[in-house]
């Protein structure tokens, strides 16, 4: 469609140039455009000709409260005529959006069309390029219409006021949102952890140092074992079964199997370690303690 | 035997080779004896499968609805002269028929005035006509030369292109179409409408009777004129305005037509009338959903589970079908679209893109692989699937997403920070023990203690 528009100028050269040609063709003469910034006079402010032919090489800028005017005199085959179509079009081709300001006409093909920015649709007011203003004459009839770009408009704004959007529902695809986690648990540098463990760990040695330098010893163990040797050992092995009960507890075992075996040894504990503890009072009264 | 079943087969397919949603049509014309001008169209239809009953809407018998239920599938309405439709198709009827899942197309005029009945239906639908009703489409620049070289008013136009980038296009092809005398349609800005065929920029609309209208009594031009547009209801009921009713006649459907610059061709409104009516009548743009599935990502894991847990990997999957003409064939997202699964818990957490990862000979599956928010509770995977001139998907699972279980967290010697505190209680147990022994067993150091005092 836009190729058929192209082609239309073409073919107006063509039917101009070729003299059996009989089709008449629209167009127009004595154009003006004009741009009369807010509280100037009728005159004041941009004005410059528009041919039929060439279009304006530098857009037009239309800046807040600015009018544009846009006069002409309409024609069929030179002479002034009242044609049934004028409209001035503002097309972007980006977007695709276009909307036609149809001109005042007289009788004699005079026509003036005037512009401001609260006059156009919201979406054209936020636009990033200038659109192309065609001007677009034509009637019913066998007569060629006109629709040419005479000028490129600017629509311009104050960059400090914000420039009025429009809410529209459509539906398409929405953004993508992917979940942000929160960041897991950390632990300290391992050298740190392994430092304190060391610390730690040093606590055993300095403890049994201490207890060696104080005079600690084990040398009624040959004599304990030898008055009383069976409940000696189950006490002890049943201490290291209390702690071995826990490790499991730790790792791998639950309460329910824990219980039993925590039961079971305790009452192991509290026979076999009254008789050691008989033992060693034993010891006591017999003055070895 | 077999080959009876077969052949049973056979004929129930082709009986069903047509609208995925009924073969009953109903034409309502207001003076049946015009229906011979539309006779390739009925015939059309009827080899497409459809049951064509044509009605006038001054029958006596008219009803849309019997026992409570449709007695149509579809509505085919050509305009009438007089002020409404009859009491049988007042608005009201017409919009429960809608809301029954019922397709309708609507065909305007604008030879005559369009009646206050079917401009007050268009209203409920936010599709404007004209106040006067009366207004008619021209371009001084794609206009007919040999039937309207005077008044214009056949528009000679390009078959659509797709709306927007992301959307299909279902009534695009070469060739032009003729559209004598289109009555035209503004819409209002709803997501539901969507034009079909829009008017040139250069168009306008004016009324013959009175001519040109004034500067300020012109409403809309070129592509805000609409000649074709439809409406598809929530429900997915389809109903479609085509401003041009000749442009259905058989005098249009084979005409040869010469725009100003070009050369003479012929028109394909014939080709146009059945992807119009194929959509309408919803032969094509339907779209189905055949399973749905989600699971975790582990080998063998269990299919659609009603319980996940927070950080699990998972995967979704869904199998879409499109319906062509007659038959369901794999589904495929247009370009610049995406068909998009959220995990949402009152907002989505995650919005993804499902990638087409399998095709089977009616569908495709689309899938994508996720980890469940960090959050626990009552999700839901949500595919809402809404597009111009689609039907809508619309397919929601509810799951919960649980919390760690005590017995699932990483155990505390596998947490280096905790070592020191293991060590700790390992050192104390130690120490308890060497206590013990050093209790029982130690002999009292009388000697240095003697020595000293």
């Amino acid at each position: 469609m836009h190729l058929w528009q192209a082609t239309v100028p073409f073919c107006l050269l063509a039917a101009a140039a070729l003299p059996g040609a009989a089709a008449t063709a629209w167009g127009f003469t004595d154009a003006t455009v004009a741009v009369q910034p807010k509280g100037a006079g009728v005159n004041g402010g941009f004005k410059e000709q528009l041919a039929a032919s060439k279009p304006l090489s530098k857009p037009i800028s239309l800046f807040g409260a600015d009018t544009l005017r846009v006069t002409l005199t309409a024609q069929e085959d030179s002479s002034p005529k009242r044609p049934d179509q004028a409209f001035l079009l503002l097309k972007d081709a980006q977007t695709g959006l276009d909307i036609s300001y149809p001109f005042n006409v007289k009788d004699n093909g005079k026509s003036r069309v005037e512009l401001s920015q609260k006059d156009l649709p919201i979406q054209f007011l936020s636009l990033s390029g200038p659109v192309d203003a065609h001007i677009v004459i034509g009637g019913f009839g066998s007569s060629d219409a006109y629709d040419n770009s005479v000028f490129k408009l600017s629509i311009d704004r104050n960059p400090e006021e914000a420039v009025p959007t429009v809410e529209t529902e459509r539906y398409g695809k929405k953004p993508e949102i992917h979940h942000i986690f929160k960041d897991s648990a950390s632990s300290p540098p391992i050298v740190i952890t392994l430092a304190f463990v060391a610390m730690v760990g040093a606590a055993i040695p300095a403890l049994a140092g201490l207890w060696l330098f104080l005079g600690a010893n084990i040398n009624h163990l040959p004599s304990a074992f030898k008055s009383a040797p069976l409940s000696h050992a189950t006490f002890l092995g049943s201490l290291i079964a209390f702690e071995g009960i826990f490790f499991l507890y730790y790792t791998s075992w639950n309460l329910f199997q824990i219980l039993p075996a925590m039961a079971v040894v305790g009452a192991i504990a509290f026979v076999s370690g009254s008789r050691a503890l008989g033992e060693v009072q034993g010891r006591r009264l017999a003055g070895l303690r | 035997m077999r080959w009876c079943l077969a052949l049973l087969i056979c004929c129930l397919a082709v009986v069903n080779a047509l609208s995925s949603s009924g073969s009953r049509l109903l034409a309502i014309l207001e003076d049946t004896e015009q229906k011979d001008l539309y006779s390739t169209l009925w015939a059309d239809l009827e080899a497409r499968g459809y049951d064509v009953s044509i009605e006038s809407s001054k029958s006596e018998q008219l009803a849309l609805f019997k026992h409570g239920e449709r007695a149509y599938d579809h509505l085919l309405i050509l305009p009438p002269k007089s002020k409404g439709l009859g009491p049988s198709l007042t608005p009201k009827h017409i919009l429960d028929f809608m809301n029954k899942d019922g397709n309708i197309l609507l065909a305007l005029s604008g030879k005559t005035a369009t009646s206050s009945a079917i401009s007050s239906l268009l209203l409920e639908l936010d599709i404007h006509l004209s106040t006067d009703r009366s207004q008619v489409v021209v371009d001084h620049f794609n206009y007919d030369t040999l039937s309207a070289a005077e008044k214009h008013d056949v528009l000679v136009l390009q078959r659509p292109g797709p709306l927007r980038s992301d959307v299909k296009a279902f009534f695009d092809g070469e060739g032009v179409l003729a559209l004598p005398r289109v009555a035209p349609q503004t819409l209002g800005d709803s997501a539901l409408l969507s034009p079909i065929l829009r008017a040139p920029a250069t168009a306008y609309s004016y009324n013959p009777k009175e001519g040109m209208p004034a500067a300020e009594d012109i409403l809309a031009t070129g592509s805000q004129l609409n000649i074709v547009s439809a409406m598809q209801a929530r429900n997915s009921a389809r109903f479609t305005v085509l401003g041009s009713v000749e442009s259905l006649e058989d005098k249009w459907f084979s005409a040869s037509v010469k725009t100003p610059s070009g050369k003479k061709t012929s028109t394909v409104n014939r080709e146009f009338a059945k992807q119009l009516t194929a959509w309408a009548f919803k032969e094509t743009g339907v779209l189905k959903v055949d399973k749905v599935e989600h699971r975790l990502a582990t080998e063998g894991a269990e299919l659609n589970p009603s319980i996940y847990r927070i950080k699990n990997e998972t995967i979704y999957s869904i199998e879409v079908s499109e319906y062509v003409y007659d038959k369901w064939v794999p589904f495929d997202v247009p370009g610049d679209d995406a068909l998009q699964l959220e995990f949402t818990m009152l907002s989505p957490f995650h919005r993804l893109t499902l990638q087409p990862t399998h095709r089977t000979d009616t569908s495709t599956v689309f899938s994508t692989q996720f980890v469940t928010p960090d959050q626990h509770g009552i999700f839901s995977f949500r595919v809402n699937y809404k597009r111009p001139f689609l039907t809508s998907i619309e397919e929601k699972h509810e799951v919960t997403n649980r919390h760690f279980a005590h017995d699932e967290y990483p155990r505390s010697w596998a947490i280096t920070g905790g070592w020191v505190w293991i060590a700790g209680l390992w050192s104390v147990i130690g120490g308890f023990l060497a206590f013990v022994i050093v209790w029982l067993y130690s002999a009292p150091v009388t000697d240095t203690l003697k020595k000293t005092q």
